[in-house]
């Protein structure tokens, strides 16, 4: 288990150094002369040209600055964000918990949903429940999402006036952040109807974003789930007189999950893209919404940070992923 | 009263008007203490009526029988989950490869363990305790490691002995055994047939030894019932089918036994294969494949009809001397 | 004798008889790739949603009964014909600013067919080479270059391509490109892989031999056989490239007001997500039915062209 990780690990990090060159020279490449880029300016004087090229670097030969960049970023410095004058870091560790939050009850959604959707066209193999889940799916996978998120608005919030239309909490609460994570902190704060107000503002966003992801999981379910069906021990179990529901549920399920936590962990990058356009559409202060305002304020310092974060973020969530995998699938677990 | 008495059963699948029959009225019956051998070749049908036999024939095939009762209790008729409470319990089987008989995900103790829980309950502590004896009474070398051992840690020898264990968990009174030693090899081959034995032995068991080794159920069974692409075709007491076969298919079998073959060259075989589901000649269905075969044989599809004593379905009935009786000599076609 | 033998011969002999009796020429492989095709009802509706697409776009100049950003003043936020209030001109009513919605929907049509085609050719003929190089050479350059794609993979897709439209500028063209950029390692990858596997073969060494060269080798001798899984993603590379084009446009950064795209249409129209459903629901059916027609044909082609690989 150990030297597995230690193999992956080994693939992980010089894809991470790749991708700080990636980032690097992402401002590198704009067109256009960097300083001027940087200093955000319209017309800058000389004296104030020379400052800032020695402020961010400039003069120096660019593996000086790679290289100086790279302690930054070890040390976790990935410079201040023109518009705001903070650390990028810091930015982003305040918005990140309410990005994990939408993604994690995303990727719930999409699991819960998803796996049983699976198992129910699996089990009803080629009757009209079958076509009906898989239908679903197909359609659920080629959502254009910030579509999907307009209709739903547009039926539940505007129409039905059952949800509140953006944002995380009713403005009628307010209190400090513990955890950064609405759901607890909304808890916490012991106000009423806090708690409430949270889950309502949430229930849209996870499922615009969850939808993708759950019409991924429920196919790779429905086509992992036959296969095991076929299976010899599921005959085995059959022949000890356990109850169908029992045998589908404990001994195929249990099995036919082990390929679809690979695809959960592949679907941490659809979340996180899926997030920029729904927080974007729900006002969800998020990274998402915060890479985009970024992008369009040209504020590169923070696209920069952003990117490099979002990469370490998935990349470590697929070697968790990987990890998890060894844990469920025993074979693997004792192989290395 | 029998312990298994099986009667006309036929499995058919496919569409209702163009079925495919793998098992065709075959009766048979199996009493407490005894040993029947089932005997063919791949394709025979003889693991499908063992299914059909445990309730495991799902949705597009099915399953009819002029009677099918375990005990003097209708199999057929009885709602599903009073026949879940026999199957595993009283009636239990165990299935040709070992190594895809475990799920891999769980350990040995835990697929132990779930037969007992579901049919005798107790507790765990109990329920281990037995899984212990278990083991030990299949022959697991240090019962007490492999408990906690996943099924990819066995080899196929361990593995079957551990199939085995779960199948006699709850002391079946019928235990089926379908090519139980087919996927082993050839040295744990004569240790697991000795262990089923002695297991059958000491707990006067009924035992359904389903193979296409003819040469294990000559020394293991009772009686024998030879069936060929879902037809019986002979049954009787085993010594006495060795001694005299009555039908060309199975004279045609115990031919191409190795030991059978000296003096010859090379082994004898049945040429051609079983036939399958769109490949059934209009007559006999050994018609295409026996070397006594004529027209009539062609043309119709004999029945079972008694012979000296024993079941066989075949126009021309063997004799002491392996001849075909009722035939004019030089009347065979092939 | 002799005659006895026939009846008995005979259930072979018919069986032999059905399997040569379509005499002539085996199915060429287009048309047994296309008699698995049929047989797949999602995969066929799938291609005849993309016909009308396709004719859609084709004609668009010609049937689309308005000028796509012509604006009509006495006309905005029309609701479709079928709603009280309704213009009878505008079928599916008018934008707020009194665009007819249809005829945007029809050149809209052409611009996402067009950007999803392009995209893939692009990003297709890019893989295929950095692929085939890297597959076809081994050593440092394959490394460098899978590593690469890599490092390419581990940014989500949206991200990466706003990434590089960040740099670029916002822009239609500038959008393809990048999401041309995005779905490369795909391509790479695929080529890499049939290419390492047919290398070995021995119509490869064979041609070696008798003296091909590098170029030959890899473009028209081993590339015709690495193309069954290419076009499977390629078809299904065009649904992606059309679903972040729109996605792009949604977010300001691909194609800008006022041309047609979905995308923007549905950005433009978000504001009115309480007052106008029409100008929120077509652009983004449209999007659906592309991409899901799109899908459902690259299923299709996949199931159809997988048992031959498998042979």
């Amino acid at each position: 288990m150990l030297g597995f990780l230690f193999r992956r690990l080994g693939d992980i990090i010089p894809t991470f150094f790749g991708v700080t060159l990636l980032v690097f020279f992402l401002i590198r490449l704009i067109p256009g002369d960097p300083i001027i880029m940087l200093a955000g300016e319209r017309s800058v004087e000389p004296e104030r040209y020379a400052e800032l090229q020695a402020q961010y670097g400039f003069d120096q030969p660019i593996i000086v600055q790679y290289f100086d960049y790279l302690v930054g970023v070890f040390q976790g410095d990935l410079g201040k964000s023109f518009v705001t004058k903070k650390p990028v870091i810091d930015e982003f560790l305040t918005l990140f918990p309410a990005t994990v939050e939408l993604a994690l009850m995303g990727i719930l959604f999409a699991v819960f949903i998803g796996v049983p959707l699976g198992v129910l066209a699996a089990i009803n193999r080629g009757k009209w429940i079958d076509h009906l889940t898989m239908s679903i799916s197909l359609t659920g996978y080629s959502m254009p999402i910030f579509w999907w998120a307009l209709l739903l608005i547009m039926f539940f919030s505007t129409t039905l006036g059952w949800t509140p239309v953006s944002g995380r909490l009713s403005v009628m609460y307010f209190f400090e952040p513990v955890t950064g994570f609405m759901l607890i902190d909304s808890l916490l704060s012991g106000e009423k109807g806090a708690f409430t107000s949270a889950v309502s503002h949430l229930i849209l966003p996870t499922v615009a974003l969850g939808t993708i992801p759950m019409a991924v999981i429920a196919r790779m379910t429905r086509s992992s789930m036959l296969e095991v069906l076929g299976e010899e021990y599921i005959r085995v179990a059959r022949a000890k007189g356990i109850a169908p529901f029992r045998v589908i549920m404990i001994h195929a399920l249990r099995n036919a999950l082990i390929p679809v936590i690979t695809v959960i962990g592949l679907q941490v990058g659809v979340l996180l893209g899926g997030a920029i356009l729904t927080e974007t559409i729900f006002s969800w202060p998020g990274i998402g919404k915060w890479i985009i305002e970024a992008m369009n304020r040209r504020d590169y310092p923070t696209i920069q940070g952003g990117i490099l974060m979002i990469a370490f973020v998935v990349m470590s969530m697929n070697l968790i992923v990987d990890l998890l995998y060894g844990i469920v699938n025993p074979r693997i677990r004792y192989k290395r | 009263m029998a312990l298994l008495e099986v009667k006309n059963l036929t499995v058919e699948f496919g569409s209702e008007d163009k079925p495919f029959r793998a098992v065709d009225s075959v009766s048979y019956s199996v009493d407490r203490g005894e040993v029947l051998g089932i005997v063919g070749e791949s394709g025979s049908g003889k693991s499908v009526s063992s299914l059909a036999v445990m309730g495991l024939i799902d949705f597009p095939g099915r399953v009819t029988a002029d009677a099918l009762t375990f005990d003097g209790q209708d199999l057929l008729n009885m709602p599903a989950k009073r026949r879940r409470q026999i199957t595993g319990k009283d009636i239990a089987m165990i299935f040709q490869d070992p190594m895809s008989a475990l799920n891999p995900c769980f350990t040995v103790e835990a697929q132990i363990m779930e037969a007992l829980k579901v049919h005798e309950g107790g507790n765990k502590k109990q329920r281990r305790e037995r899984t212990l004896d278990l083991l030990n009474q299949v022959g697991i070398p240090d019962p007490k490691s492999r408990m906690t051992a996943y099924p990819h840690q066995l080899s196929g020898g361990m593995s079957q002995r551990i199939v085995i264990a779960m199948a006699i968990a709850c002391n079946p009174r019928l235990l089926i055994a379908d090519e139980p030693t087919t996927a082993l090899d050839v040295t744990i081959q004569a240790q697991i047939i000795d262990l089923l034995l002695k297991l059958q032995e000491d707990s006067d068991m009924g035992l359904l030894l389903i193979t296409h080794d003819l040469a294990l159920v000559s020394e293991a069974a009772n009686r024998i019932q030879v069936m060929y692409a879902g037809q019986l075709f002979e049954s009787g007491p085993a010594d006495s089918i060795f001694a005299a076969p009555r039908h060309p298919y199975t004279q045609a079998l115990l031919e191409a036994l190795p030991e059978r073959s000296e003096g010859h060259d090379r082994l004898r075989t049945i040429p051609g294969v079983v036939p399958g589901q769109y490949d059934r000649p209009a007559g006999c269905l050994l018609a295409p494949r026996c070397r006594y075969a004529n027209d009539q044989c062609l043309k119709a599809r004999p029945e079972v009809t008694d012979f000296n004593g024993r079941d066989v379905r075949c126009f021309y009935p063997l004799n002491d001397q392996g001849q075909p009786t009722g035939m004019a000599t030089g009347e065979t076609v092939l | 004798m002799t005659e006895n033998t026939t009846p008995s011969a005979a259930p072979a002999s018919n069986v032999a008889e059905a399997a040569v009796e379509p005499v002539g020429a085996p199915p060429s492989p287009m048309r047994e790739t296309w008699a698995y095709f049929k047989t797949n009802r999602g995969a066929f509706t799938g291609l005849i949603v993309i016909g009308v697409i396709l004719f859609l776009a084709l004609t668009a100049q010609w049937i689309a009964p308005f000028d796509p950003i012509a604006q009509d003043r006495t006309a905005f936020l029309k609701p479709p014909i079928w709603m009280e209030g309704a213009d009878p001109r505008y079928i599916l009513g008018t934008d707020a600013v009194g665009r007819d919605i249809l005829s945007r929907l029809i050149h809209g049509a052409q611009l996402s067919v067009s950007i999803g085609v392009a995209v893939v050719i692009l990003s297709m003929i890019a893989g295929i080479v950095l692929g085939m190089v890297a597959g076809y050479f081994r050593g440092w350059i394959e490394v460098a270059v899978m590593r690469l794609m890599d490092i390419m993979l581990s940014l989500p897709s949206l991200i990466m391509a706003l990434a590089i439209v960040a740099i670029l500028g916002p822009g239609l063209e500038n959008a393809m490109l990048a999401i041309a950029i995005v779905q490369l390692p795909h391509y790479v990858r695929l080529t890499r892989a049939s290419v390492v596997s047919e290398l070995n073969k021995e119509y490869v060494i064979a041609s070696q031999i008798a003296g091909a060269g590098h170029t030959r080798q890899m473009f028209v001798n081993i590339l015709p056989n690495c193309m069954a899984p290419l076009i499977v993603q390629g078809t299904l590379g065009i649904s992606s490239a059309i679903l972040d084009a729109a996605a792009l446009g949604f977010l300001g950064l691909g194609a800008q007001p006022p041309l047609p795209e979905w995308g923007t249409m549905l950005s433009e129209a978000r504001e009115f997500v309480g007052s106008a459903w029409w100008v929120i629901t077509f652009p983004g059916l449209c999007i659906l039915v592309t991409v899901l027609a799109f899908n459902l044909m690259g299923d299709g082609l996949r199931d159809a062209l997988d048992p031959k690989m498998k042979r």
